[in-house]
């Protein structure tokens, strides 16, 4: 899968932007503040319709305008023109030309895996994030996914809500509660599965790029372990106590641990490091396997940080994509670029919103 | 800076609220009428109040109506121990197109959404118990969206039915006819198999 065009109007630092792209890899160089991060930022925009970096559509338009246009060329499986616009007043997402009715239908067109410096958070931040790791997983491979999530979201509010009324309304409650185990229970199902094929996954990639043997194991922790109504009737007082849905799969868990301990109290920073790339490596594994073609990485800030012995775990992966005429753009400064990329790569250079192409030939960057 | 006449500007205002018309397309309609036939406009206007002054709704079904009762609780061919709940007026309308159902209907006015601040009191369920009752109905057919709203208000009204003794049923969630799998989407898929049936 790759990006044969992409197209950005006032978007972050960008007043216009149309660019072709070929497969393979791209090297985004810059200095700091010129734009680098925002140009992954909107393909990974294009893939899940939010930002990597966690903030809202109004942060992403170029000061002083009304709105961001991002739209590219996706070719996978057959070649896509995905456009989307926002405003505060108004919002486009078009397929084809065609407005996007189902956000089914539309996000498993473009696939994305994204490293960044803010996946440390997976290893060290709140359960959100790995559950949130969890979700995109499952958007990713499992197309009925996201409608459930959606759908169990929604139930789980509406409970919320009536459990803050009073008089409380039983049967309402129940009825409410009927659907937050349906598809409760769905999810707790399709999260069980996907641990243990995801697992062998991030513990080969973390035994490549680390220098430790310690031995990295992911567990499902889930909120609920059998029946999730009876459970609901067991936390029962204490729901009419704190008025909020208290088990399920939005208060699940996954653990990291190393060698049986948990890697957010006992691993180094380096550890930590390592093993948030390792989860990236096993998604980006996983969705290959499943569909047959890796997704575009986006590789932002990330080779920087890892060593010499890190980058290079990280070279089959890499390769892989490049092989299977997969698409990777990767940010670097000048200073830290990957010399042991040398081969076959298109050199862009980043200046303040601005992309030019490096022609090849010309002299790598010191 | 011209600026319109008053009254335009009134209009405009007016129309701008109704559903699906922006300010754009509100300046455009008003345009329209104060430029177009006078005649067409007295009509048009006409037509709106009594329209209004006339239709309302069945005090037995809900459906809207210009008589009270409706035609369809008046008519005497109509199965009356079969009952179709449906949730907005119009819903009747799909159903009756199909043609097959030849029982009686009752509109809920909407569907239980806390997050919205719909109470079962807000809809017309207490009509419906007392509808019944003495009607000597059945079997009541719930025919409600399928979102978490519609699903839990299915739930709801299957519960406080069941004291009163009733069956209730509601549409099979199923494939669109006439099409191939490959229309259908996964979660409708998934609840066509849990709802599949025997085919001999
Ligand atoms: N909404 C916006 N409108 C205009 N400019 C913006 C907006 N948001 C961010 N910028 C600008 O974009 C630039 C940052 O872009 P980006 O984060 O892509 O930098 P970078 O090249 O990745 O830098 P670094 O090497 O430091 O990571 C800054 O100059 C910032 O002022
Ligand atoms: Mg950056
Ligand atoms: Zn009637």
């Amino acid at each position: 899968m790759h990006l044969a065009q992409l197209r950005l109007r006032d978007f972050r630092n960008y007043a216009r932007l149309d660019v072709d792209l070929t497969p393979g890899f791209h090297l985004l160089l810059g200095g700091n503040a010129q734009g680098k991060t925002n140009i992954l930022e909107a393909i990974y925009l294009l893939a899940t319709l939010r930002s990597f970096r966690g903030v809202g559509g109004a942060q992403m338009i170029r000061h002083d305008h009304r709105g961001y246009f991002v739209g590219a060329t996706v070719v996978g499986e057959g070649t896509h023109a995905v456009k989307m616009y926002w405003s505060p007043k108004e919002r486009r997402l078009t397929l084809n030309g065609d407005p996007v009715r189902r956000l089914g239908d539309y996000l498993g067109v473009l696939r994305v895996v994204v490293f960044c410096t803010e996946d440390l958070q997976l290893v060290k931040g709140a359960a959100g994030q790995r559950r949130r790791f969890l979700n995109l997983l499952l958007a990713q491979t499992h197309p009925a996914y996201l409608t459930m999530l959606q759908r169990y979201a929604r139930a789980v509010r509406s409970r919320n809500a009536l459990l803050r009324q009073r008089p409380l309304d039983e049967t309402a409650l129940e009825s409410f509660s009927r659907e937050v185990v349906g598809t409760g229970t769905e999810i707790t199902r399709l999260r069980h599965e996907l641990i243990p094929r995801i697992s062998p996954l991030a513990r080969l990639a973390y035994r490549r790029i680390s220098n430790d043997a310690e031995e990295l194991k992911l567990e499902y922790r889930p909120s609920v372990r059998a029946d999730f109504a009876a459970e609901l009737a067991r936390v029962r007082t204490r729901e009419l106590n704190y008025r909020t849905t208290l088990v399920g799969p939005h208060r699940d868990d996954l653990d990291l641990t190393l060698d049986r301990k948990p890697a957010s109290q006992f691993g180094s920073e380096g550890q930590k490091r390592s093993l948030a790339v390792a989860l990236k490596m096993a998604q980006a594994e996983y969705v290959t396997g499943l569909r047959g073609a890796p997704p575009i990485l986006l590789i932002d800030d990330v080779m920087g940080e890892l060593d010499a012995k890190r980058r290079a775990g990280l070279l089959p992966l890499l390769e892989r994509s490049h092989q299977a005429s997969g698409q990777v753009f990767m940010t670097c400064t000048e200073e830290n670029w990957p010399h042991e990329l040398g081969r076959r790569l298109q050199r862009w250079e980043v200046v303040s919103g601005t992309l030019n192409r490096v022609a090849d030939g010309a002299a790598a960057p010191a | 800076m011209a600026s319109l006449p008053p009254s335009l500007t009134r209009l405009i205002a007016a129309l701008s609220h109704l559903p699906g018309v922006g300010p754009r397309s509100a300046e455009r309609l008003a345009l329209h009428l104060v430029q177009g036939e006078p005649g067409g406009v007295k009509e048009l206007a006409r037509a709106i109040v009594e329209a209004r002054e006339t239709v309302r709704n069945c005090s037995t079904c809900g459906a809207l109506t210009e008589t009270d009762p409706c035609e369809l609780c008046r008519d005497d061919r109509r199965d009356r121990a079969l009952i179709c709940v449906v949730e907005r007026p119009v819903d009747i309308l799909l159903v009756e197109k199909a043609g097959v159902f030849r029982g009686r209907f009752h509109v809920l006015g909407g569907k239980l959404s806390p997050l919205n601040g719909v109470e079962p009191e807000d809809l017309r369920i207490a009509e419906l118990e007392r509808r019944v009752g003495p009607e000597g109905i059945r079997e009541v057919i719930l025919a409600l969206p399928t979102d978490v709203e519609g699903d839990a208000t299915c739930h709801y009204l299957a519960q406080r039915l069941r004291e009163v003794g009733i069956q209730v049923t509601r549409l099979a969630h199923g494939l669109p006819a006439g099409s191939g799998l490959e229309y259908a989407d996964e979660l409708t898929l998934t609840r066509a198999l849990e709802g599949r049936s025997s085919v001999l």
